[in-house]
């Protein structure tokens, strides 16, 4: 692991152990430290990244990538996003001085996978993460919670066993499972083996046909978990590893063009899968976890055409998908409190009681469709360059009509939601408060300014990949 | 102002002052009202103050790099500026008879925002050099109709708008992707780069088909009707005259002024146009809905830009510009009367209006006046552009278009006369009591707009010639 950003893995631990200590008498600290702790990580990492000193000198006296800080500042992100609307909303029946700890470990788990230098601690901290998600969605009693986990604790296992016998193949071959290593010594025993990877994650992934976990595990889990499963865990645990993967293979050259072309494969089929399920959808939590599915594909297929236009769309998409799957979720857990349902059926013309989070669901959603001058649109028009570009013209084409598709369901979900004339029944729904509607706002401010200032967004990730 | 500022203001002052008007909402509902409008204005100014750069043939420049030659370009040619006058004087007129006409609705800071965002992608539209920037400014009005056209929030209205947006989203899709397969052959989208060079038949029938969903030409055409049907006569007026110019726009310029598309495919775009005009034109004959008659009227209408466009030659080419202007006052002209009929008689059915005229001379002669610029009868601006259109028509020479473009011609002349005579002329068929005049401020906006179309028949030289220098500084592969 590389050593100078160990704090943002071990300091999350250190409070995890506090908070039942500490917390045991008055419930309210445990929040405060929760937060206060991914507040600090966050604007610590803000202070590297946006430095003029660390920017003028291309962060040279740093040994991250650009991939590793952008994970860690996702992760820490979505998490104090999630951590301040549950403290907020009070919806989280579980435990306090459980709940919290679980997600500081997890926070802590997913940062050590991005830290990770080597196969075998990468999947060290996969496995401490499905731990902690597992826990999470069952958190709630009843609800389909159990039976969310249960779903994603068994497809775990297959998961795990193929990565295992990917980094047995590593060792018994070339004996390194070190990525700079493996990096520069592309032999046959480590391509059969980051095949296995490979396939080992995109299980994790939920790419398609692998897919059936996410809906239940979101739906069943509280609606704040539900944010933080969909916008962070489920893609450090699968696609950071896939992206990941696809910078060590595009170093194989031609040998390594069956893997990426069947990720690539999946990655369009996942999108198309997804976009088509999610138009049927009666349920906004499962509508936005289909939709999530659907912008995995995206992300697996753009890193799949192991060009550097396409991993930089990749790595922009799983940032751009975090900012806006949170958002889109904690609206739904608003609405949830508020309207008392997620079923779209029951509500309509929430707009007018409900405008913030209403604007901010817009904003996010015509940045997942991919509207200019959000930053969805350029990560996705990113992706579709690259696969034009190498040769897959098909799946570009397939990649921009099925944003049409994209767009059409979130229209959808928008005239069942907010748009319309008020229902007589939620006359009196109230908006949410203002604490609630804060991580939606950071959110949107993060979609609107990084896509109007994409140059320096993709400056930062082109000259530190 | 210098040039630069001018040309950073026209764009940036909408756009950001969309964002502003909710926070303006905050202090008062005048403070925000006479905001809006003062945007509008000053949109129109600066965009005026442009037109000596504009004629200079040295249009003022402005770029801002972005990655991969993405670049946010802007600069004001005579076209640029030409349209840009002509959209932001209709927007400025609907934001000055808002100010009356929605008082008494719900959402009105959304509205003023949505007005006033949609003027700035306007501008941007009109001024970027880029394509990728075309494109986004392009969604970005695509995105201000649909909020419009939702405006009632009735079920059927938020059908409609959904509608709108995914027709015209669909068809920029399949643009974005015709502009993306000419930036990988040619490896660049700046226009002025790109300037003159060839481009496939397949990217140009991408590009092509998003013009025609925008501009609500066949096969694209059905969502016009119910956008105009739906919502406010102001917002059908704002897509009716503005949102279907811009397809138009993104015609002239760029199979008018950048690419030279093959020959072929300007023989199908009039063949497609020709047929559009007819169509249309047979709809709107047997509509008994005002606003649907005179929705299926632009239909018909753009049909003839788009030949004037297509001909190839500087004289129809020309003549098409000065169509854009001509119809955007005249339609304006006669959907603000279509919406004081409306108000007045509460129903858009014209086989239970009649008689009219008695009791509404003023709306009714502006009414009369703006038809007839619209069929094109001497000496109102629209006879001179149908005339030069015909014209350059005729000298490229083919027989079978120009003869379904005159059908087109003959039958605008018969469904504007069967329209006038239902709605203004016999006997009132509503009830005993034949509804009275608009309201002063709506009748004069309406009067005034029907003397500009007369105004700008007889002082048509002015515009032609602008038109003419458009067609000769920029015009490429124009005989």
């Amino acid at each position: 692991m590389t050593t100078e950003l160990l704090s943002y893995s071990i300091i999350p631990l250190l409070s995890a152990l506090a908070i039942p200590f500490l917390g045991r008498t008055n419930r309210k600290i445990s929040e405060i430290i929760a937060n206060v702790t991914l507040l600090a990580g966050l604007a610590n990492l803000a202070y590297i990244i946006f430095h003029p000193m660390n920017r003028n000198s291309d962060y040279a006296v740093f040994s991250f990538d650009g991939l590793t800080i952008t994970m860690l500042f996702t992760i820490y992100m979505v998490a104090l996003c999630c951590v301040f609307f549950a403290s907020a909303s009070h919806m989280v029946k579980a435990e306090k001085n459980a709940f919290y700890p679980l997600i500081m470990i997890s926070v802590s788990a997913m940062s050590s996978m991005v830290l990770a230098r080597d196969y075998f601690t990468l999947y060290i901290f996969m496995e401490a993460l499905a731990v902690t998600s597992f826990s999470l969605i069952a958190g709630e009693e009843g609800k389909g919670g159990i039976e969310g986990a249960i779903k994603y604790i068994l497809l775990t296992f297959p998961a795990s066993a193929l990565i295992l016998i990917g980094i047995a193949i590593m060792l018994m071959s070339g004996g390194t499972i070190n990525f700079d290593m493996i990096n520069s010594s592309p032999s046959t025993g480590n391509l059969a083996a980051l095949a296995f990877i490979t396939l080992g994650f995109a299980i994790k992934a939920g790419l398609f046909p692998f897919h059936f976990w996410t809906p239940d595990a979101y739906q069943g889990a509280p609606s704040a978990v539900s944010a933080y499963l969909a916008g962070v865990v489920t893609k450090i645990s699968g696609i950071y590893a896939l992206v990941k993967i696809c910078m060590t293979i595009r170093l194989f050259g031609e040998p390594a063009k069956p893997v990426a072309f069947a990720l690539l494969l999946a990655g369009v089929l996942t999108l198309i899968f997804g976009a088509i399920a999610a138009l049927m959808q009666k349920d906004m939590k499962r509508m936005l976890a289909f939709s999530s599915i659907s912008q995995m594909g995206y992300i697996a297929a753009g890193a799949a055409t192991l060009t550097p236009v396409g991993i930089i769309g990749a790595i922009l998409h799983i940032f751009n998908h975090a900012t806006f799957k949170t958002s889109l979720f904690l609206n739904s857990a608003a609405i949830e409190k508020s309207a008392g349902t997620t079923d779209m059926r029951k509500m309509g013309g929430l707009e007018k009681n409900m405008p913030y989070t209403s604007w901010t669901s817009i904003i996010a959603l015509f940045s997942t469709a991919g509207v200019p001058p959000l930053s969805g649109f350029w990560s996705k028009l990113l992706i579709i360059v690259a696969l034009w570009v190498s040769g897959f013209k098909l799946a570009a084409v397939l990649a921009l009509v099925f944003s049409i598709l994209t767009l059409a369901y979130f229209m959808m979900m928008q005239k069942k939601v907010f748009f319309g004339k008020p229902r007589e029944e939620l006359k009196d729904v109230r908006e949410a408060s203002a604490y609630m509607l804060a991580p939606a706002f950071l959110m949107s401010l993060i979609i609107v300014l990084s896509g109007i200032f994409f140059p320096y967004v993709f400056e930062f990730l082109g000259k530190t990949l | 102002m210098d040039p630069v500022s001018l040309l950073k203001a026209v764009v940036f002052l909408p756009l950001i002052g969309a964002l502003a008007i909710p926070l303006v909402a905050g202090i008062s509902k005048e403070v925000r009202n006479a905001f809006s409008v003062t945007v509008g204005i000053l949109t129109f100014v600066c965009a005026v103050l442009l037109v000596p750069s504009g004629v200079m043939g040295n249009p003022v420049y402005l770029n801002i790099d972005f990655p991969l030659g993405f670049n946010f370009s802007i600069s004001a040619d005579s076209l640029s500026v030409f349209m840009a006058a002509v959209s932001s004087f209709v927007s400025m007129i609907i934001l000055i008879y808002s100010v009356d006409y929605i008082s008494h609705y719900e959402n009105q800071t959304e509205y003023y925002s949505m007005v006033v965002l949609f003027l700035g992608s306007m501008m941007g539209l009109v001024f970027t050099k880029n394509l990728i920037w075309l494109y986004g400014f392009w969604e970005l009005t695509g995105f201000a109709s649909w909020r419009l056209v939702g405006f009632f929030r009735s079920d059927k209205d938020v059908a409609k708008a959904n509608k709108t947006i995914l027709v015209t989203v669909f068809g920029a899709l399949l643009m974005f992707l015709g502009i993306l397969i000419v930036y990988f052959e040619k490896g660049t989208l700046d226009m002025n780069q790109l300037r003159g060079s060839q481009i496939s038949l397949l990217a140009a029938s991408l590009i092509l088909a998003g013009i025609f969903s925008k501009s609500a030409t066949l096969p694209f055409s059905t969502w016009l009707p119910d956008a105009g049907v739906a919502p406010s006569t102001v917002t059908s007026l704002l897509h009716a005259a503005v949102l279907v110019k811009i397809g138009v726009y993104a015609y002239a310029r760029l199979f008018g002024t950048v690419f030279v598309a093959p020959q072929a495919f300007s023989y199908a775009v009039m063949a497609i146009a020709g047929l559009s005009a007819i169509i249309s034109a047979g709809a709107a004959l047997i509509e008994t809905d005002i606003k649907r008659i005179i929705a299926y009227s632009t239909v018909s209408q753009l049909a003839f830009i788009f030949l004037g466009l297509a001909s190839g030659n500087q004289t129809a080419f020309s003549g098409a510009l000065l169509y854009i202007m001509m119809h955007s006052v005249a339609k304006g002209g006669l959907f603000l009367c279509a919406g004081i009929i409306e108000q007045k008689t509460h129903t858009k059915d014209i086989m239970r209006m009649g008689g009219l005229y008695k009791t509404m001379p003023v709306t009714g002669l502006s009414f009369a006046l703006c038809s007839l610029s619209v069929m094109g009868i001497p000496p109102f601006g629209g006879f001179f552009s149908k005339f030069m259109v015909f014209k350059g028509a005729v000298e490229s020479g083919n027989i079978l278009i120009l003869s379904l473009f005159t059908l087109g011609a003959i039958m605008t002349l018969l469904y504007l006369s069967r329209l006038f005579y239902l709605v203004f002329l016999g006997e009132y068929k509503g009830g005993a009591q034949a509804p009275c005049e608009g309201s002063p401020s709506m009748v004069a906006s309406v009067s005034f707009l029907a003397v500009c179309g007369i105004i700008l028949g007889i002082l048509v030289s002015y515009p032609f010639n602008y038109a003419v220098l458009i067609s000769k500084q920029l015009g490429v592969n124009l005989q």
